[in-house]
């Protein structure tokens, strides 16, 4: 178990570079800055995986335009309030002790397990060339 | 035994109700907002554990590097997060602390492939950029 203290030096550390990621995504777009590496997986195969169109969607959302962010990557729209909430409470608790939790509910086995198949299978039906699940494509809810 | 709240028949060493997510230890522990679990907050009641019973799942780490790092390390991860609960409600402890840190393994391996790749494309582009100042020379 780490210190409190180093706890607290990991939190802040990982703090900062997500500041200084959201301030890279509000000010570079994805979709066209070189800046951002490419995803691996779509680089070496060609195909979407579940994450894909992620920092593209979190940089829509950063400028208010919420449905170019849902078209991008929608499965991330709805888990981001999850994370975000989830890195929150993380941050609570390294930062004010285990006494100081956020409200948490615990997720039954057999839910997180369905989480797991639903990013598979979003992942494997967002590269299906036919509608409506190529509409999970990134961006392409845009186009039609 | 039964669960005191909704009468489901459980495993005799339960931590938790399988049913409801309700503790079943002898004496309930006073009702503090208390788990580890600070995944998806979906429709569950939430269930207090015991003190001695926090086992981190790291689920939340688990999705940020399925979705954002590296997909095939961080499917993994999830699928430990869910073991740690699984074991957790059927009473097995020390089987949940090695599934967690099996999850703690897999997240900070989706972490290295991802910083791996952030580092090569940013020597790739530091050595795109040298390239081109040294032709416009």
């Amino acid at each position: 178990m780490l210190e409190t203290r180093n706890r607290r030096l990991l939190t802040a550390l990982f703090g900062t570079v997500a500041a200084v990621g959201v301030m890279l995504l509000r000010v570079f777009d994805p979709a066209t800055s070189q800046i951002f590496p490419p995803c691996p997986v779509w680089y070496l195969t060609g195909w979407y995986c579940p994450g894909c169109g992620s920092l593209r969607a979190i940089h829509q959302l950063l400028h208010g335009n919420l449905q170019g962010a849902w078209a991008m990557n929608p499965l991330t729209m709805i888990l981001l309030p999850f994370i975000c909430y989830g890195l929150v409470s993380y941050a609570v608790i390294a930062i004010r002790g285990q006494g100081h939790r956020l409200p948490g509910l615990f997720l039954p086995a057999v839910w997180i397990r369905a989480l797991c198949a639903l990013i598979v299978l979003y992942g494997i039906a967002r590269n299906l060339p036919f509608h409506p699940l190529n509409l999970l494509a990134p961006g392409a809810m845009l186009r039609f | 035994m039964f669960c005191p709240q909704c009468g489901a028949s459980t495993p005799d060493n339960a931590v938790v109700c399988m049913q409801c997510g309700r503790s079943l230890q002898a004496a309930p522990p006073p009702p503090l907002p208390a788990t580890p679990y600070q995944g998806a907050p979906l429709q569950t009641p939430g269930v207090i554990l015991p003190p001695g019973a926090t086992v981190p799942n790291y689920l939340v780490f688990a999705i940020l590097a399925t979705l954002f790092c590296c997909l095939p390390a961080g499917i993994p991860a999830i699928v430990y997060a869910a073991q740690v609960n699984g074991k957790l409600q059927a009473g097995d402890l020390a089987g949940a602390q090695q599934a967690s840190k099996n999850a703690k393994l897999w997240c900070l391996i989706s972490l290295g492939l991802g910083l791996a790749v952030v580092v090569i494309w940013g020597l790739l582009v530091l050595a795109g950029v040298l390239t081109g100042i040294s032709h416009q020379n």
